[in-house]
């Protein structure tokens, strides 16, 4: 086959996977300081890209409302905390999952009612036009994407290596009990990967709202994919969520192309389950050494 | 006293509040999920006509005027659902009809259960083949099942005869992977068939509910050649396809379902998807006084700017004159009454699509169209330009004109002429 | 007898009245969601197998259900079968795909099970939908009710089938939950490692655990078959997958009852919902709930403040909003979820869980007698001592990367001895301990038991083998009783085949076991605490516990690891008289421990390590003096010719 269709296909899905990568890396940041992860957060994604798309229609230019949206979504990420982690981190149980299942019901319903069932467009500066590339057809819209999901997970890095917040967060991650032991405090630390997550989560929702369109089920396919990345990568993986999320973005599109377009998902979901049959804590985890 | 305690505490929906003052009517469909816009929208224009109807009083039946109560169920699109508020709606006992349904999988489910109960319902705007013929494959004799929309097999002739039309002989068939889009492909290919094999399908693509990435599946039809795309799905992954293939440079025209013409499209595809054709029973252009009334009292009414699917708002705002028709015919809240008044209609109904003129003879299973509201003539080719649809061939704007002001022909079948 | 007559009459009365419902009701949307309530409550069984019991996130759960159901579809229209073969076959498909895919699946927790088994779940879906051929893809598969027995099935008659099928399903599951291998997942929920380690094998347990519960789900799919008669795959997807699992947890994890509860509330509370009336009524009457437990919670200050208030504020929050809301259809989802967040939040036990404690009380409903315990001699019959080499070592490496964590151990301990093992911190005991064990490969040398290699890298196999442990870090089976966690251990009772244990005709060997648990807790002063959680038992006894539980394998080796560890000093004095006591019955002990006092008093041979090399051993006291265990820990040589004990480091 024409190599420059290939070389089309696995651009165009790879770059898709650039947004499974990013709220793949929201569900990093939380697992790494709490051990859950919300598994509401697709509806994260979307209440923020409706609260972004409410800033727009109220009139603010597009590099303002940013700055909301994310800010938003951190307010979000953190009533998801409160509501719904906090409690059975106490308890050391796993209601976690249930609850952020529960309250991303509820903001499911809620985005329905408040802001309709309908898919509606986002707005924004970029251009939708082409630009070939070596034979390849790339939107800007695309590379906005490419460049705000690398933007804001270096610059989340940076912050956890240069700052003393950052450090705290990444005591945490390291080992909760002795990190608490030298004054830090666990709960803070914990919301603020809640917050992070929320606004890496809005952030997502902006970026990807002009391709995909933005309605109450827009991140229900997205949050699927993002699940896996985070796991197959490593849930520990950092930028390896980045590779993996290119990767299966790639692959999904040629098996497409290749097996007929049903099958799409298919060989993805086979190497996932071998992927994690062979590494049970990702392709880019750290292996762990059973203790007693 | 057990079964009053069963009664009192599982079924007091069942039994309602106060009886024998109102007409029960049902209104069902997803209203929330991703199939809402089509649900809401229908299930919001019947609303209006009921509203109206009660603002002037009601219905008159027998000796008395009686208002319309709205019984509302969501189906969320679960065929599961559907198969539980049929079985509901089935044993209410004193319902006068049902209204509503947009999965064809629902009726699946669901229709069985009225049907042995005989409540008298107005499928709207479900238009998969299959929830009429599978009755007609069932052999049932006695049919309560009706439908008001312009159904796959009208859509898809159309579809295929405007590819024709406008020479073209490849085309590449694309569809979502759900009920309504591979049974809108197998009436697309059997349509190609039956007009003589004039296109060749070069490429079958399939896309999931989600998608948007379609790079693959166009690369595909652009690099086998494909000259149209003639496409069966639901909004958001219409656009996304619409605007892949402008992406990838791809000038084909998109010819597809009437579901094209939904708002979650247009908005979405933006400028990529101007000159998109698709069949339409509604066009949203004040073209006769009543379109304009109900256009203007849905905006108002529901605070919308526009409705996200006209086509179903309007459907449902129909139905539910036709059914109020039937009531008044019937002298009745009876539903089977009502279900041999709607088979037999006497007086022309006025609707927004059109004026209904006998749209529906005594159910014989040979012929799913005696309960088909909809024929090949009050359908017309829609087009998609600059954010709105308008008519695709100007011919057809004077002639819906004159079938909403004139009436429609009347439908006359052998048996059921007679009777 | 009061007890049994309370559980086994509740159960009875309940399904006598479901069964007689379709005699005095004839409506059938009553008679529909009761339908689908039963067939739920099979599904919910099965989930709960593996997300009660196995504790995993099972997400797999909804592919079975629809693989059985299009199992017994194609079963009813391509071969033309009837029922009873379908169903048979939609439960095949479900223990038989289970139990392939537990197998990739075997090695994952938490995240990493939960997304193996939603892209089972995935790909099947998508094998549904495009085998069009076979299966209809998304138009879906039609199909009808085959009579049986040349009847038609009716609504009731049909009712009656899956309420039949319920019953026999619930007994069934009550008679293995009950036994041994209901303990066994319930034992790898909560330590892995331990379970094995005891000999239950993880592997097969869980591949058992994942295949019954998936063949339940097969079997429920087949009923749904049957009931709905029309089948798309979409309808087999994560939502459903949501609110199967919310229905678990809100019913109350492993219980029957929970199950049924859960069902009945996923079931039925959507679709009474719908009603305006009834919604208001429930949102009156769980705001109400909701505040009387909350003011009580808070008074007695039994919950936390947060449990308390929040199931108010959501439920406050229903009732105000169902004053301003026009339409409470459309808000329907957002209901359904504020109602579900007070249960989790309020309840995290579900609602059987609370239900259950409430009634107890209610009706004081005794626990079940226990056994007098069997007597010792029977289960440890004193064992002949000859002195000869039991254990040996020879040359043992086991490096990780660069660390030679052990390097070229060898050493030998003889039948009836106490052997010590100790040395500084960073040694390598714990890692001697974890080879011989079999939780570790050795990286070279051999371990040899009698004279024959040990099994390396399972701890199941070494088990079996006759070596058991205790760990060093508590690995106690939490969820269960200090009982329960011997019995799962007890070596050579379990011996009825799986048929007769599902039939409760293996009664007598559980009372057996139990007694022969009792007495092992009898020899570690745990005897009056039997029937307490091993979580809630105080840390000492926890780790008396553990050494009845190794003790209940009837080991010939049984190796300690740290056992005084933490201990409090009379813990200390009764934990050298319970190991004095095994040692009595011919018991051969490997002893880890950094308490100087304890070795020397119990040990016959000590074995000093340092780098993961023996730097010498004798006799205790010969060995306190040896120059370079004393340099060992304390870092220089002695300067004196009488140093002091080597200090003991606190583990």
């Amino acid at each position: 086959m024409n190599p420059s269709i290939i070389g089309q296909m696995a651009v165009s899905g790879a770059l898709m996977g650039l947004v499974y990568a990013l709220i793949a890396y929201g569900f990093q940041l939380t697992y790494a300081t709490s051990k859950s992860i919300n598994f509401g957060q697709g509806e994260l994604v979307m209440v923020s890209a409706f609260f972004s798309l409410t800033l727009t229609n109220l009139g603010l230019p597009y590099w303002a409302m940013i700055p909301g949206g994310l800010l938003f979504g951190a307010m979000m990420g953190l009533v998801v905390e409160r509501a719904g982690v906090r409690l059975a981190l106490e308890q050391k149980g796993e209601g976690w999952i249930l609850l952020t299942i529960i309250i991303g019901l509820f903001f499911f319903s809620a985005a329905e009612n408040l802001w309709g069932r309908d898919d509606r467009p986002f707005p924004t500066p970029i251009s939708a036009d082409p630009i070939h590339v070596v034979g390849v057809d790339i939107t800007r819209l695309e590379l906005s994407v490419a460049v705000g999901v690398l933007a804001i997970m270096g610059a989340i890095e940076l912050f956890k290596r240069r700052t003393l917040l950052g450090k705290a967060f990444e005591a945490v991650s390291a080992d909760r009990d002795a990190a608490e032991l030298m004054g830090i405090s666990a709960t803070r630390t914990v919301m603020l990967s809640y917050g992070l997550s929320g606004a890496v989560a809005a952030l997502a929702g902006i970026l990807v709202s002009p391709i995909t369109t933005v309605g109450p089920t827009m991140a229900s396919a997205l949050i699927l994919k993002a699940f896996s990345v985070a796991v197959v990568a490593g849930l520990d993986s950092g930028f390896g969520v980045v590779l993996v999320g290119m990767f299966l973005g790639a692959l999904e599109s040629l098996a497409s192309f290749y097996l007929g377009s049903g099958w799409r998902e298919a060989p993805g979901l086979v190497l996932l389950i071998l992927a994690l049959a062979v590494r049970p804590t990702g392709v880019f985890g750290k292996a762990t050494i059973r203790k007693v | 006293m057990f079964r009053n305690l069963c009664y009192g505490s599982l079924l007091f929906a069942a039994l309602g509040l106060h009886a024998g003052d109102t007409i029960k009517i049902a209104l069902t469909g997803p209203f929330s999920g991703g199939s809402a816009p089509m649900g809401t929208s229908a299930r919001d224009g019947s609303k209006l006509a009921i509203a109206e109807i009660n603002a002037a009083g009601g219905i008159q039946v027998g000796g008395r005027k009686m208002k319309i109560e709205i019984i509302e169920r969501d189906d969320e699109a679960k065929n599961e659902r559907g198969a539980l508020i049929a079985q509901e709606l089935s044993a209410m006992g004193d319902l006068t009809g049902v209204i509503g349904t947009v999965n064809t999988g629902v009726c699946m489910a669901g229709d069985k259960h009225l049907q042995e109960k005989g409540i008298t319902k107005i499928i709207c705007p479900a238009a998969g083949s299959a929830s009429m013929t599978q009755w007609a494959k069932a052999g049932v004799k006695d049919l309560s099942i009706f439908r008001f929309a312009a159904h796959d097999g009208i859509q898809a002739a159309m579809v295929v005869e405007e590819a024709i039309n406008r020479k073209f002989t490849k085309v590449a068939v694309v569809y979502d992977s759900t009920n309504y889009g591979v049974s809108g492909r197998d009436d697309m290919l059997d349509q190609i068939k039956k007009q003589g094999n004039k296109l060749t399908v070069v490429a079958q693509e399939k896309f999931n509910i989600g998608d948007k990435d379609m790079t693959a599946q166009l690369l595909r039809a652009k690099s086998l050649g494909a000259q149209a795309i003639l496409i069966w799905g639901i909004g958001p992954e219409l656009a996304a396809v619409s605007n892949g293939m402008a992406k990838i440079g791809m000038k084909a025209p998109l010819i597809g379902g009437w579901t094209l013409s939904m708002s979650n499209f247009i908005d979405n595809a933006g400028k990529n998807g101007n000159g998109t054709l698709m069949p339409q029973t509604f066009i949203e252009e004040p073209i006769t006084p009543k379109a304009k009334g109900f256009i203007e009292g849905f905006h108002k009414t529901f605070k919308v700017g526009r409705i996200p699917s006209p086509v179903a708002a309007a459907q449902g705002y129909d139905a539910v004159y036709l059914m109020a028709a039937a009531i008044k015919q019937a002298g009745s809240t009876d539903t089977r009454k009502v279900k041999e008044a709607l088979e037999d209609l006497k007086e022309p109904v006025v609707g927004v699509i059109a004026t209904w003129n006998h749209p529906y003879t005594k159910w014989d299973p040979a012929d799913v169209t005696t309960h088909e509201a909809f024929r090949r003539e009050q359908t017309v080719m829609g087009m998609v330009k600059d954010g709105r649809v308008v008519f695709g061939n100007d011919s057809d704007r004077e002639r819906l004109r004159k079938s909403a002001v004139s009436a429609t022909p009347a439908k006359v079948k052998g048996k059921a002429k007679s009777k | 007898m009061k007890r049994i007559l309370l559980l086994r009459g509740a159960e009875l009365i309940v399904f006598a009245l479901l069964a007689t419902i379709p005699l005095l009701v004839v409506n059938p949307y009553a008679l529909g969601l009761l339908t689908l309530l039963a067939i739920y409550g099979i599904l919910l069984i099965g989930l709960d197998v593996t997300v009660g019991y196995l504790g995993q996130v099972n997400l797999a759960h909804v592919a079975f259900l629809g693989l059985g159901a299009y199992t017994a579809g194609l079963v009813v229209t391509k071969l033309g079968l009837g029922m009873a073969p379908a169903l048979l076959a939609a439960m095949a498909v479900g223990l038989l795909l289970g139990g392939l895919l537990a197998l990739p699946a075997l090695r994952l927790e938490g995240p990493q099970f939960a997304l193996a088994t939603l892209s089972f779940a995935a790909l099947s879906t998508t094998a549904l939908n495009e085998l069009e051929a076979l299966t209809g893809g998304a138009q879906g598969l039609s199909l009808s009710r085959p009579p049986v027995f040349g009847h038609a099935l009716t609504p009731p008659l049909f009712y009656w089938l899956c309420m039949a099928l319920l019953a026999v399903v619930w007994m069934l599951m009550r008679n293995l939950l009950a036994s041994q291998w209901g303990r066994a997942f319930e034992a790898l929920r909560d330590s892995p490692i331990a379970t094995d380690a005891m000999g239950v094998g993880t592997y097969r347990h869980k591949v058992a655990a994942f295949a019954l519960g998936s063949g339940l789900g097969g079997l429920a799919g087949g009923l749904y078959a049957f009931n709905f008669q029309y089948l798309q795959p979409q309808s087999f997807v994560y939502d459903l997958m949501i609110i199967l699992l919310l229905g678990v947890v809100l019913g109350g994890r492993k219980s029957l009852w929970g199950a049924f509860v859960g069902a009945s509330v996923i079931v039925l509370l959507p679709n009474l919902l719908s009603n305006r009336l009834l919604f208001q009524v429930f949102s009156g009457l769980g705001f109400a709930m909701a505040l009387a437990a909350g003011l009580r919670g808070l008074v007695k200050k039994t919950t936390r403040p947060f449990q308390a208030l929040a199931p108010v504020v959501a439920m406050g929050l229903l009732v105000v909003g169902g004053f301003f809301v026009e339409n409470t259809e459309d808000w329907r989802k957002a209901i359904f979820a504020l109602m579900l967040f007070s249960v989790v939040v309020g309840l995290p036990e579900g609602l059987m869980g609370f239900l259950a404690i409430f009634l107890a009380k209610l009706f004081r409903v005794p626990h079940a007698p226990l056994p007098e315990p069997s007597d010792i001699e029977a289960i440890l019959p004193p064992r002949a001592v000859d002195g000869a080499p039991l254990l040996v070592l020879e040359d043992l490496k086991r490096h990780f990367g660069g660390v030679k964590a052990v390097d070229g151990l060898s050493m030998t301990i003889k039948s009836g001895s106490i052997h010590g093992l100790i040395g500084p911190n960073g040694s390598g005991k714990s890692t001697v301990v974890n080879v011989i064990s079999g939780l570790y490969p050795p990286s070279a040398g051999r371990v040899l038991l009698r004279g024959t290699p040990l099994p390396s890298g399972s701890l199941f196999r070494v088990s079996r083998s006759g070596v058991a442990r205790t760990f060093q870090n508590l690995q106690l089976f939490g969820e269960l009783t200090a009982l329960e966690n011997v019995m799962v251990a007890l070596r050579g009772v379990y011996r009825s085949p799986l048929p007769l244990v599902l039939l409760g005709l293996a009664r007598s060997e559980e009372r057996q076991a139990q007694a022969d648990a009792l007495c092992l807790l009898g020899r570690v002063g745990l005897k009056d605490q039997a029937l307490t959680r091993a979580r809630d038992l105080t840390y000492g006894a926890q780790r008396f516990l553990e050494v009845a539980r190794a003790l209940a394998r009837k080991p010939d080796l049984l190796i300690l690891d740290e056992p005084a560890a933490g201990l409090a000093h009379p813990d200390v004095v009764q934990l050298i008289e319970i190991i004095k006591r095994v040692h009595k019955r011919g018991i051969s002990i490997l002893l880890i421990e950094h308490h100087m006092d304890v070795v020397s008093e119990l040990c016959d041979v000590v074995t000093v390590l340092d780098g993961g090399k023996v730097i010498a051993e004798g006799p205790p006291d010969e060995v306190k003096r040896h120059p370079k265990v004393v340099e060992a820990y304390l870092g220089q040589p002695p300067q004196t010719d009488t140093p002091g004990e080597p200090s003991p480091q606190p583990a």
